[in-house]
């Protein structure tokens, strides 16, 4: 038997050498199935709500577009009720019963200084 | 069985018929329900194109005469509808625009929609929409706004419930004025407000009818209405018609029918003849004024001046036929006349001889002759045709001059006017050749259409601009129609330092089928044309003066020719040549 103690063989002095550093140990590890499900159900929800704010923001734009048309709307008929109100005060039929109209005396007679 | 296995199997039954209905919905009436989603999301509805405007020109410068305005009507549900605020709101702001006895509507059991107010403008909806009534809803639509009230009516037409432009200007450039209608389609919520989300939204933009501006001037076309108004009422006569164009340009500046009617409230009418604007769709026997295209074209062919001469025995026998001059004189029967003289007093006679010149045979009516009359009518004055004018016309016709019994007789009618069919605007456009050195111009009464205060000449096809008489038979026609109006000269009527020319016709009306002897129905007409002295002819003024029934003679029309060339001297600042 090998006296240990007295002489110690490169070998064994490379295999004590193993044994005394410092070693860490890797175990195996891996997620449970309630865990994966609820991890993909997470980045589903994630994926779903930015589809949604998507969607909700085009969305917000077409409401925003839908109001625009409807004041557009609103003020074109102003606008034509406005143009209405001008034709209607130019008229010929207005201006000839108007009260300025009414106290102008009737032309009898054109005349035209010679060219 | 335990009840743990009775709960899994109810559990599984229901799951399973849960997944059967989803089968079924989803894979075997997948297409049946993808339609009713769509039914109820899809917004599919017309754009509607907005109606191009109408205009006149005043002082050189277009103005509106037809407009469109948002209209709304005030629906109720008498179910749900309050009651008295409706009334009360609408009593206060929009108590002319009711059209409903809203006591009765409110007592009548079962009705669950009613309109009770119409054609409401946008303020006043407004107003009454502030009231916040409940139960009301308001409905939107267009509506053509006159605001020279019947003024022109039967020139402009109107625009009937489905969108559509009847009669008028409204009816013959309903294309240009119409536009074309849009389309949406896209998902919508509740409240129909479109939603860009979906694959298979559409939209097409709606293009806008044009807006179309008339060569009519707004202020002569209104005047003249009102002097035509009251030669009806001084006369028998019960209708009236005009046009005052510019033979130089062919530009009609006024075109008036009366009665007119009221275009906001079209149906409010006897019959349809009251829309027809009798200038262009109503063909008619001119008479003596068809003595100037006869005498033309003698004049024309160089086998008549004014100073030719006939035998006047105040009669005429063609065809077995005795054909009479209205005007029996003595010192007009039997006596030598020259045309000048014959056209002075409106001489069938004088007329007849003037197609027996243009047969080559004084003493009788030729094969040549007709043929030649009928080329002038109808080839190169174009009458009994469509003018080209952008308005609805009627053509009328002229008799072939070979086939038929009665050539003869029907083609010296002709000569003055009778035994044809023709319209005032191809007889006015006819003469406005005479007068105007013999150029036929395609009559036009549209400038263009208006955008961006620009206004863009129409593109037509078809305008003619020939030169059918010399300008010497043109001038030889001046003078001897100026010479029809000398005694108006000395009569004070006419005013000095203008020439002024015009030719009357008074015609048979057909009853029964045969000319009505008993003359207690004749139509009255005149033409003729103003202009400074020695100058040429500025306007063309045709009038029409009739009644059914009535007796209505040219001297009727020519007293509102009178009346209406006095009236554009003045309005049309036209300068005397003194």
């Amino acid at each position: 038997m090998i006296n240990q103690t007295t002489y110690v063989t490169r070998r064994q002095a490379s295999v004590s050498f193993v044994r005394n550093r410092n070693t860490v140990r890797h175990s195996k590890r891996s997620l449970g199935s309630i865990s994966q499900i609820v991890i993909i159900g997470m980045i589903t929800l994630v994926f779903g709500l930015i589809y949604v704010a998507e969607g909700t923001k085009a969305t917000g734009f077409d409401y925003e577009i839908s109001s625009v048309e409807s004041e557009i709307s609103e003020m074109t008929a102003r606008r034509d009720d406005l143009a209405v109100e001008k034709a209607r005060l130019t008229s010929v039929a207005a201006a000839k019963s108007s009260t300025v109209a009414a106290n102008m005396e009737n032309a009898t007679v054109t005349g035209y200084v010679a060219d | 069985m335990s009840r743990i296995k009775i709960l899994k199997s109810v559990t599984f039954i229901a799951l399973a018929i849960i997944a059967v209905r989803l089968f079924f919905i989803q894979i075997i009436e997948h297409g049946e329900w993808v339609a009713k989603a769509n039914e109820a999301h899809t917004l599919l509805e017309t754009i509607t194109a907005k109606r191009g405007e109408i205009y006149m020109m005043d002082n050189g410068e277009p103005v509106p005469v037809v407009l469109n305005q948002t209209t709304y009507s005030v629906i109720v549900d008498p179910a749900v509808t309050d009651k008295e605020g409706i009334k009360n709101a609408l009593e206060k702001h929009a108590k002319s625009y009711i059209t409903a006895d809203i006591d009765q509507v409110f007592s009548t059991e079962g009705l669950r929609y009613y309109i009770i107010a119409k054609n409401i403008p946008h303020k006043i909806a407004t107003a009454i929409a502030d009231e916040n009534v409940s139960g009301v809803w308001f409905q939107k639509s267009n509506q053509r706004v006159y605001p020279e009230g019947e003024t022109a009516s039967r020139l402009l037409g109107f625009v009937n419930a489905d969108g559509l432009g009847q009669y008028g200007v409204e009816g013959s450039l309903n294309h240009i004025l119409s536009g074309t209608d849009g389309l949406l389609k896209t998902i919508s919520d509740v409240n129909n407000v479109a939603l860009s989300i979906g694959n298979d939204n559409v939209k097409i933009p709606a293009v806008d009818g044009k807006n179309v501006v008339l060569s009519v001037d707004r202020g002569l076309e209104r005047g003249i209405e009102e002097l035509m108004q009251a030669a009806i009422d001084s006369t028998p006569a019960t209708n009236a018609a005009a046009i005052i164009m510019n033979p130089n340009t062919g530009e009609v500046i006024a075109m008036a029918n009366l009665p007119n009617y009221n275009p906001a409230n079209y149906g409010q009418v006897p019959d349809a003849s009251a829309y027809s604007n009798e200038a262009t769709e109503i063909p008619y026997e001119p008479a003596s004024i068809c003595k100037n295209f006869a005498f033309s074209a003698a004049i024309n062919e160089g086998v008549m001046t004014s100073s030719s001469t006939y035998y006047n025995l105040g009669y005429e026998i063609v065809d077995g036929w005795t054909i009479k001059n209205a005007e029996q004189r003595a010192t007009l029967n039997n006596h030598t006349l020259d045309m000048k003289t014959a056209l002075y007093w409106s001489l069938n006679t004088g007329s007849i001889h003037a197609l027996k010149l243009l047969g080559g045979n004084p003493e009788e009516i030729t094969q040549q002759g007709r043929e030649k009359l009928y080329d002038y009518y109808h080839n190169k004055f174009r009458l009994g045709r469509e003018t080209g004018i952008e308005l609805i016309e009627a053509a009328g016709y002229i008799e072939d001059p070979n086939e038929g019994w009665g050539r003869n007789s029907t083609y010296a009618n002709m000569t003055f006017g009778q035994n044809l069919g023709v319209t005032m605007i191809q007889t006015a456009t006819a003469f406005s050749a005479v007068v105007n050195g013999g150029y036929y111009r395609t009559p036009t009464i549209v400038k263009g259409t208006l955008e961006n205060n620009k206004i863009t000449p129409l593109s037509r096809e078809g305008v003619v601009e020939d030169q059918i008489l010399t300008n010497d038979t043109s001038a030889m026609m001046r003078g001897m129609l100026i010479n029809n109006r000398s005694y108006k000269v000395r009569a004070g009527i006419d005013k000095p330092g203008y020439d002024i020319g015009g030719k009357s016709g008074t015609a048979q009306v057909i009853v029964d089928g045969a000319y009505d002897n008993s003359m207690s129905n004749l139509v009255g007409s005149y033409i003729g044309f103003v202009g400074p002295s020695g100058e040429m002819p500025q306007y063309v003024i045709m009038t029409k003066m009739w009644g059914a029934g009535q007796a209505l003679s040219g001297s009727e029309a020519q007293s509102l020719f009178d009346t209406l060339s006095n009236y554009a001297i003045d309005y049309l600042k036209i300068k005397p040549n003194n």
